[in-house]
């Protein structure tokens, strides 16, 4: 029986030929969406990873040859350099990996991508802050991305010991991945929920399509004695070798395309061609998965058709859904809501209480998708006017769930988009860079260790020389902790950030002038601190504050000086919201990631609904092409056509997106503490592209309505 | 008697298949006529050209005194919606709506307010017998049924012209004799022009008068003139 029904498949004439193509391309597509998705997440791992490792966990001390090891965060122009400094502490220590040596004390190793910036910029800003000679690059295997700006500086072991993070290692690169399991978890159903969800869906419905393009023929088997079974394994066979041919073609675009998907930063930053790599695992499972699923959906799709010797059975109408499928959708918004206030300590516990919220809130909105389908189209009906609104709202609320199936998909991409992109958008607008021309994205400061007593006067005045600094000034701590943490005389205060209350020569001031959760101002009356003015100079220094005009030169200039006069900082001289905003900048690479999913499933939605639509259509071609000869217009069939795909999947589209930022605020609320920041026009533009390219592809099937509802399907045949 | 509809010597082929080789006949105004003939003679051809459904390769058809083959797709739409009514062997009702809203269904494409057609569309359950069968969707009726109701759907618009294309085709002969005699009735009531194909003689029996088709020929001039 599989063999005649290979036969069928391969000879079954131009209009099989035609469909096998149709649905071997679009399960190409798919199997392609799937494969990028599944590289697409080893290649993250490997990413973070390579991340974490530069984090090393410190190994058990006093065996053997450590290495010395601290790794911190500098920045340049905004972006971060992952600063390492090292010192082998005998011939014993394991050698850092990417490097082929440790490198001695004056001797660094530079990623490419700083290798580059190192050479575009003047010395004074960046290069300076590795004294000594470059020993040559940092080989791929320790960078997280083609673009990761790395440094590994080399020290005595007395040197190393003194910084801070320091840490021992006896051995190197046998890190756990960076991705806590949750997370992975967490990553995996989103992207599952949004993408894989749509592909399944596209190609369930197609396959069913087939097969039900084709019940003539079943039936006439039927007719000459084939059992219910055998025409089930010959549809299921069609559909499988369909979905070989077009699994085949999809790893064929994949390999194609590798390179170009690797440059895509969604991350915030490239990924190396070779990361974009499929597991054995993955392999397996698409290659098999998708060819077994496609002839599963077309086996079941068929055991619902009952094909008799005379034909399909009559069309009955299914029973409507009930209103207890709303149940899931209530509780997992009640669940969310619940949490407003109660907010897990843990991170695991905060998944915990997350996690089946959103998942209990995704599988309700499917759950309560063919109700709140048959609802709206039951209004729809009752007070349609025009015969196109009446048909397509009658055919929705017969059967809301086949109406539902094919946007389903759209629902959940766009419901886990919109909380992802509501989340996103807020915590980089509560968290990001000080804005740009502002005093505060103008200052530069840094933390002394406890232990400064002063700063030489020297530093001061060369960083006064710099072009384009303002001021420099060293902030003294303030003896009493529960005040504001620096002290100054008043009358070094600059000018732009401020004066003295009146009467007061000595004030308590923010370590870098700018209050937490505040911007800098000129108009700001610090309050006066009890310390006589003359004792403020004996007081160990807190912080170095230097103002500038906003230039990168300047700034950069300052910040080299500073971590060459204080090679031991904790955290790098930063300017505010400079930590923030790197994390922003990764948010802003999972928006991306979030707008390519948008985008990758409202496609294939369109692909989903325009196959249902031709199956809508073939299934009701005779009472079409009948009404079109009788003298209505094809342009009431084609009105029917785009009302029963687009007004579902509108509806649908502004549900989804309604619900995602519910679920968005209900999490920040509980979480954060934020409310809801609207996303940008940029969010809105990618939706309604989007919906554009779906609804483009539906419009694509609309000259086949025509050509089936011809005047031959008159005939009586 | 005035001559309602008219074909003058139409010729039709589907690419190299010739249907009609020369096709011509009146129907007068009121008339009931059958067009009978073989299975493949021509005789669903003949009624597509004359309802201006197919454009002939060559000939005339006249309605109303106006050339129907020279009409754009678009009048010739509006000519069968607001004037003309069918009715086919099977499969013409829209399965997702009521049979009432079948019915109603070329009021709302003429622009009835939707109250109204459904009034009428009332009116004409009552006539054929149909009453309480309103609001059942096409898969829960008999075949005699929805033939009854497909009836309803031709006759609503008050139309001229009735084309019936082996309207018992699919039904056993009893029923189909229930429906002759009822889309005799109403066509004789409202004065409506019926052009029946057939092949069954017991169904031509029901019209005024036969004409035959073969092999895509027929000369049948109206009824005064032959
Ligand atoms: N769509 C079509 N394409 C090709 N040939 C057709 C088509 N429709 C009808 N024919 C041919 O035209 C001839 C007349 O058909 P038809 O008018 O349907 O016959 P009847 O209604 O008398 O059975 C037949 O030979 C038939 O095969
Ligand atoms: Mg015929």
């Amino acid at each position: 029986m599989i063999r005649f029904g290979l036969r069928l498949a391969v000879a079954g004439g131009r209009e099989a030929l035609t469909r096998l193509i149709i649905i071997a391309t679009s399960v190409a597509v798919g199997a392609g969406l799937l494969l990028v998705t599944l590289a697409g997440l080893n290649a993250v791992n490997g990413q973070l990873t390579r991340y974490a490792s530069l984090y090393p966990s410190p190994s058990a001390e006093g065996i053997g040859d450590p290495l010395w090891w601290s790794t911190r965060e500098d920045y340049f122009r905004g972006e971060q350099i992952v600063r390492v400094d090292v010192a082998a502490s005998g011939p014993g220590s394991p050698t850092p990996v990417g490097v082929p040596t440790t490198p001695g004390p004056g001797e660094y190793y530079v990623s490419p991508a700083l290798t580059e910036l190192l050479e575009a910029t003047p010395a004074a800003e960046l290069a300076d802050r590795y004294p000594g000679r470059s020993l040559g690059t940092i080989g791929d295997a320790a960078l997280p991305s083609p673009d990761a700006l790395v440094v590994i500086v080399g020290h005595t072991v007395d040197d190393a010991a003194a910084l801070p993070n320091v840490r021992q290692l006896t051995s190197v690169g046998a890190d756990t991945p960076a991705l806590p399991e949750t997370v992975v978890d967490l990553i995996v159903g989103v992207i599952a929920g949004g993408l894989l969800f749509p592909v399944l869906i596209f190609i369930g419905t197609a396959t069913r399509l087939s097969a039900a393009r084709r019940e003539h023929r079943f039936a006439a088997m039927r007719l000459v004695g084939a059992t219910p079974r055998q025409i089930s394994i010959i549809a299921a066979t069609e559909a499988a070798v369909a979905a070989v041919a077009g699994t085949a073609l999809g790893f064929a675009l994949f390999y194609a395309f590798r390179g170009q998907l690797a440059a895509i930063p969604f991350t915030g930053m490239r990924f190396f061609p070779g990361d974009m790599f499929l597991r054995p695992l993955d392999v397996l499972v698409v290659a098999l998965g998708v060819p077994t699923g496609a002839a599963l959906a077309a086996w079941v799709s068929l055991r619902r058709v009952r094909i008799s010797p005379l034909g399909v059975t009559r069309r009955v109408t299914p029973r409507p859904p009930r209103a207890y499928r709303l149940i899931p959708l209530v509780l997992g918004v009640a669940e969310l809501a619940y949490f407003i206030g109660r907010r897990p300590v843990t991170s695991d516990g905060q998944t915990a209480a997350f996690l089946p919220g959103l998942l209990l809130i995704m599988a309700g909105l499917v759950l309560a998708g063919p109700w709140l389908t048959m609802v709206g189209a039951r209004v729809l009906a009752n007070r349609a006017r025009r015969p196109a609104a009446l048909i397509a709202a009658r055919r929705l609320a017969d059967n809301p769930k086949a109406g539902f199936r094919a946007i389903s998909g759209i629902m959940l991409a766009l419901f886990v988009t919109s909380v992802s992109i509501g989340v996103i958008t807020t915590i980089v607008a509560n968290r990001g860079p000080a804005q740009v021309g502002s005093t505060d994205a103008a200052t530069l400061s840094t933390g002394l260790s406890d232990d400064e007593l002063s700063v030489p006067d020297s530093l001061l005045v060369e960083l006064r020389s710099i072009p384009g600094v303002r001021s420099a000034t060293a902030v003294h701590r303030n003896p009493d902790r529960m005040a504001d943490p620096g002290v100054l005389a008043c009358t070094d205060i600059p000018a732009a950030y401020g004066r003295c209350a009146d009467g007061a020569t000595v004030a308590a001031v923010a370590h870098n002038f700018i209050p937490f959760r505040e911007s800098a101002s000129a108009t700001r009356v610090w309050p006066a601190a009890p310390v006589p003015l003359d004792d403020v100079q004996r007081l160990p220094v807190a912080s170095i504050v230097v103002g500038t005009d906003g230039s990168a030169a300047s700034l950069e200039r300052s910040r080299t000086v500073l971590s060459r006069a204080y090679p031991d900082f904790w955290s790098a001289p930063s300017v505010p919201g400079e930590f923030e905003s790197s994390f922003a900048d990764q948010l802003r690479g999972w928006q991306q990631l979030a707008n390519v999913i948008i985008v990758a499933s409202l496609g294939l939605a369109g692909c989903s609904l325009a196959v249902s639509v031709v199956g809508g259509l073939s299934e009701r071609r005779r009472p079409f092409s009948l009404l079109r000869l009788s003298g209505a217009p094809v342009r009431v069939l084609r009105r029917v056509v785009a009302l029963e795909s687009t007004v579902p999947m509108l509806a649908v589209a502004v549900v989804a997106i309604g619900m995602g930022f519910v679920a968005a605020q209900l999490f920040l609320k509980a979480q954060m503490d934020y409310m809801l920041t609207a996303p940008g026009p940029e969010f809105y533009a990618i939706v309604i592209v989007g919906l554009a390219a779906c609804l483009g592809i539906i419009a694509s099937t609309l000259p086949v309505l025509e050509r089936i509802t011809g005047p031959e399907t008159a005939r009586s045949e | 008697m005035t001559i309602a509809i008219e074909a003058r010597n139409v010729v039709f082929s589907f690419g190299q298949t010739p249907a009609l080789r020369g096709a011509s006949i009146a129907v007068d105004s009121g008339e009931i006529v059958a067009i009978m003939g073989a299975s493949g003679s021509g005789k669903s051809t003949l009624l597509h050209c004359l309802a201006g459904i197919l454009v002939p390769d060559s000939g005339e058809v006249l309605f109303d005194g106006a050339r129907v083959d020279s009409m754009t797709e678009a009048r010739r739409s509006s000519l069968r919606r607001d004037r003309f009514g069918f009715v086919f062997q099977f499969g013409q009702l829209v399965p997702e709506l009521t049979t009432a809203e079948n019915v109603a269904l070329p009021l709302l494409l003429n622009g009835t307010r939707r109250a109204e057609a459904l009034r009428k569309a009332h009116g004409w359950f009552e006539r054929l017998g149909l009453e309480g069968l309103e609001h059942r969707r096409s898969g829960e009726l008999s075949g005699g049924q929805a033939q009854r109701v497909a009836l309803a759907r031709g006759l609503v618009t008050g139309p001229e012209v009735l084309f019936a294309d082996e309207p018992t085709g699919a039904l056993d002969s009893l029923t189909g004799e229930q429906v002759m005699d009822l889309l005799v009735t109403a066509a004789r009531a409202q004065g409506t022009t019926v052009i029946l194909v057939t092949h069954e003689p017991r169904v031509a029996a029901y019209a005024d008068r036969e004409v035959i088709v073969r092999d895509g020929r027929v000369n049948a001039p109206d009824r005064i003139a032959s």
